[in-house]
């Protein structure tokens, strides 16, 4: 159902730079040429217009990246990302990814942060530009070891693949010496996703809470949930500002299994048939909401749920912000977000 | 109608958003694009940013995605560009234009898609089925250039003919300065050092570790440290399994020969004698087990097909015959086009043979037995030469001068890179393809920067290169749970063919290096500077090649992907190869 009669496109416009405009609307234009009524997917076209870059062992304002195949037998392949700081010249030449690979944990505490990029579960990979770009930001502002997952996407591959990616990260970082830091060695770990990886984020840390793995935090960017029932921000915001109700219900009939609907806890863990938490020891969440998301209310719900289940959630509201808003740097909503990703890091790891 | 947007917090480079274009320079239009989109993989031009959001406005309202969309009609994701081909998306304005023309237009008769070529991609040739066939013996020749130079006649090989090339032109450069190249490496920046690592063992890196400690310390020319080093490689090398000890054991002997230098040969790859002689038995088994060349072969004749559209006589000359396999697949698909076939000349270029063997003339007589089959007018000219820049335009050039013009397309595949031993070669041999007019000058070339001055640097990005492509080779002969039988020799001749390129990067230097590969932003700068312009491979050839892949590469990590127009093949997200298409840059 569409939202209020008094459609007028200019709104969007008005409420984002015009790079940000342009941006997701391009997004949205080739995102629209992919999804086929029937459920089926232009894979071909989708990787064909999908801007990508290569991991770069070299440092680039102080962060080098490569690429490793954690898991042969799904060919799971993440992007890890380190802080290079002052590289030597003289010894500049031996890419310090090698030391780490095989070296030993630090005695200085450093936060690592495992990102599942977004695409609603359909769309992009570990090393789409925009999402490089992304987890460069988070090495630099956190001085973090970011490691982005290269997870298995809808409709190929359907729930729970991205989950089991996730977890198949998050136990082999638990084995890696040189990811551990600080007096006692320990992964000082971070889960974050935006969209489609927020959700992601979240289903893993349960799992991790259930496991009795210890997780420094969650860091949620307009995490991606729905459900059967419309929402007052779903019916106001359909269409509206770049997304609509109608993309979003094709990607969650492309991920969840072909049965489900969405009520399914993939989608909907604090509805009807999620499963409570707070027995369970949760991590502490920082949730980031754009007011003109069309499930801003959903996430805000998620986040009052955390809360209500007994375990420590900030929530970051952003009224004026759209999705996307943490891919440019060109508004008040990236930095100001930024700097409260800063200070969760800083403050639990 | 101007649009008001709020102030961005940063402002972004370039100029206001003028509703004028700029004139068309290269400089300005380099200087001109938008900082924050490009960071994200888009090229736009910042005075061009206000038309893009116009455009893209349009293209939403056509498409039935304007801010109702939700109770609009339900929208046909399939229904508006079903048959589009989509170019160099990077380009974002010339890409929604593409759109908002078919959009705007009712589409044309299509072309017929090409369709792919049928899987067999060695010809079958039957000698005993063609021996009531007969060809005509003329439609054979060959010419050696040292004979011919007395024939100097001037005067471009190709005139053009019309027809419908759907291709988007790329962004000229600078114009066309031919001076004397250097022997360096061109002058732009390369994409950084690309790692890929598939064998994170501990004992993996450490070997690694290990060889690239011994290359510093020969670059240093502290011979003693490296001899310990390659005692220590050997040790690592033979704890370690896989794709990791076959790439540490070509590095070390590589390394071996640059350190004892005067040396006997201490392996297969660094006697010459022995090696050489086996070369083309070693490239067709690399070709065979592993897909880069076949990716290359197929790529580059869907952009010849496509620029042959419409064309009546067509000549394709071959920088490097060798077995001719990339011919009969395109032959076969000009076979199938509709309203017939060409006729079609091919002029294969060869290095002079060491036994005065006709090889030229066998490739050519197999390529003509197979054309007559399928009945397309063949006729095939042998080129020997030592040098591709012994070539001068008039071995070209069509000899029957009446008639309809030759549409000709050049193509190289992994021809180019050597012309860097000797200065001025490659200069020469821009300066004949630029002479020769062809509608297209087909390249491809292995994705790495292998040419760099400093030895270290080479080293490594050597080192990366060849851990993944061998890694690619064990990967996809085997199933995961299953190691790879180390003996098959099909796997084992694709190595040797590697392990001489290795051999050549880290051992040889001056002419006698000539595996001096480059990657695409290098060869771009210098086909610019030459006075060419890209032409673009779109998402049918795209899509058409992952197809091929998923059918007979059957190693689950090879990737395709589009970067400015040209497609490359790699191993997970490592280009290990790439396919590009360039013409003369319009005067």
């Amino acid at each position: 159902m569409a939202g209020s009669n008094e459609v007028n496109a200019n709104e969007c416009k008005m409420a984002v730079p015009l790079h940000t405009w342009v941006l997701i609307s391009n997004f949205k234009v080739a995102y629209n040429m992919l999804r086929r009524p029937d459920g089926t997917f232009d894979r071909s076209l989708a990787e064909f217009l999908d801007r990508k870059i290569p991991a770069n062992a070299s440092p680039v304002n102080g962060v080098a990246s490569f690429d490793l195949i954690i898991d042969r037998t799904t060919n799971l392949l993440v992007r890890i990302y380190r802080p290079v700081p002052n590289p030597n010249p003289e010894t500049a030449s031996i890419p310090s990814f090698l030391e780490d690979l095989s070296g030993p944990a630090s005695p200085d505490p450093f936060p690592v942060i495992i990102f599942f990029h977004g695409g609603s579960f359909a769309h992009s990979s570990s090393n789409t530009t925009i999402y490089d770009a992304l987890c460069r930001r988070f090495v630099s502002l956190c001085g973090a070891v970011v490691i982005s997952v290269n997870y298995r996407r809808a409709p190929e591959h359907r729930h729970p693949c991205a989950y089991d990616d996730g977890w198949t990260t998050l136990k082999w970082a638990l084995t890696q010496s040189w990811l551990h830091s600080g007096d006692t060695p320990r992964l000082r770990v971070f889960l974050s996703g935006d969209s489609s990886g927020g959700n992601i984020a979240h289903h893993v840390a349960v799992r991790a809470a259930e496991s009795g793995i210890d997780i420094a935090g969650n860091i949620l960017l307009n995490a991606m949930f729905g459900g059967i029932a419309r929402t007052e921000s779903e019916r106001r915001l359909d269409g509206k500002y770049f997304v609509t109700l109608q993309d979003r219900d094709w990607y969650w009939k492309a991920y969840l299994p072909e049965e489900a609907d969405r009520d399914h806890p993939a989608c909907n863990p604090f509805g009807p048939n999620g499963t409570p938490l707070d027995s369970l020891s949760f991590t502490k969440s920082l949730v980031i909401v754009s007011g003109l998301d069309l499930t801003s209310d959903r996430q805000v719900a998620y986040a009052d749920w955390l809360k209500k289940s007994g375990h420590e959630v900030k929530l970051v509201y952003r009224e004026q912000a759209t999705v996307g808003f943490y891919l440019l740097p060109n508004t008040n909503h990236y930095y100001e977000v930024m700097e409260e990703i800063k200070s969760f890091v800083s403050s639990n790891c | 109608m101007k649009r008001e947007y709020p102030d961005s917090v940063t402002a972004s480079s370039g100029e206001a958003a003028a509703k004028g274009k700029l004139p068309a320079s290269a400089q300005s239009q380099e200087e001109d694009v938008d900082e924050l989109l490009a960071a994200l993989g888009y090229k736009v031009r910042s005075s061009d940013m206000a038309d893009v959001a116009q455009k893209l406005e349009q293209l939403e309202m056509a498409m039935g995605m304007g801010a109702s969309a939700s109770t609009a009609q339900v929208t046909d994701d399939m229904g508006f560009f079903p048959e589009t081909v989509h170019y160099n998306p990077s380009d974002l304005s010339t890409w929604l234009d593409s759109m908002l023309t078919e959009l705007n237009t009712p589409p044309p008769p299509l072309p017929t898609p090409s369709r792919p070529p049928p899987p067999s991609s060695a010809p079958s040739f039957d000698p005993a089925e063609s021996s009531t066939v007969t060809f005509d013996p003329n439609s054979i020749s060959q010419t050696d250039p040292s004979r011919e130079r007395k024939r100097m006649r001037t005067g471009s090989g190709s005139g053009s003919c019309s027809s419908s090339s759907s291709s988007s032109l790329g962004r000229g450069g600078a114009a066309t300065t031919i001076g004397s190249e250097p022997v360096n490496p061109a002058p732009v920046t390369a994409p950084g050092l690309q790692v890929v690592v598939v064998d994170p063992q501990e004992a993996g890196v450490r070997l690694v570790h290990a060889l690239m400690a011994c290359a510093e310390a020969v670059q240093q020319d502290n011979l003693k440290a490296a001899d310990v080093l390659i005692k220590q490689i050997s040790v690592l090398a033979s704890s370690q399994g896989g794709a990791m000890r076959k790439v540490a054991t070509y590095f070390s002997e590589a390394l071996a020969r640059r350190i004892y230098r005067l040396g006997p040969p201490v392996g297969p790859i660094s006697d010459p004698s022995t090696f050489d002689s086996f070369a083309d038995l070693l490239h067709m088994h690399f070709y065979e087990t592993c897909p880069y060349l076949k990716f290359a072969h197929f790529t580059a004749n869907q952009a010849i097909l496509e620029a042959f559209a419409g064309c009546k006589r067509v000549h394709v000359v071959d920088f490097g015959i060798k077995q001719g396999m990339q011919w009969p697949a395109l032959i076969q698909a000009l076979a199938l086009r509709p309203g017939g076939p060409p006729s079609f000349r091919l002029t294969g270029v060869g290095p002079p043979q060491p036994d005065n063997s006709d090889a030229l003339q066998q490739v050519g007589l197999k390529l003509a037995q197979f054309a007559h089959t399928i009945r397309v007018d063949f006729k095939y000219h042998g080129l020997v030469a030592n040098s591709l820049a012994d070539i001068e335009p008039y071995m070209l050039e069509d000899e029957s001068r009446d008639g309809e013009p030759e549409a000709v397309v050049i193509n190289s595949v992994c021809e180019l890179h050597s012309l860097l031993a000797q200065p001025g070669e490659l200069d020469r041999v821009l300066d004949t393809v630029q002479k020769v007019k062809p509608k297209l000058f087909t390249v491809v070339e292995q994705e790495a920067n292998h040419n760099s001055g400093l030895f270290l640097d080479r080293f490594t990005e050597a080192l990366h290169y060849y851990s993944t492509m061998f890694d690619s080779l064990e990967g996809s002969n085997s199933s995961p749970t299953e190691p790879q039988d180390p003996g098959q020799p099909d796997q084992v001749m694709s190595e040797l063919y590697l392990g001489r390129q290795i051999f050549n990067i880290v051992a040889c230097e001056g002419s006698d290096r000539t595996e001096r590969h480059e990657n695409l932003v290098q060869w771009r700068g210098r086909f610019n500077l030459a006075g060419f312009e890209p032409v673009h491979l779109g998402s049918n050839a795209f899509k058409q090649a992952s197809t091929l892949l998923a059918l007979f590469a059957g190693g689950d990590g090879y990737r395709i992907e589009e970067k400015d127009g040209c497609l490359t093949l790699g191993w997970h997200t490592r280009s290990l190869i790439a396919t590009s298409a360039w013409r003369v840059m319009a005067a």
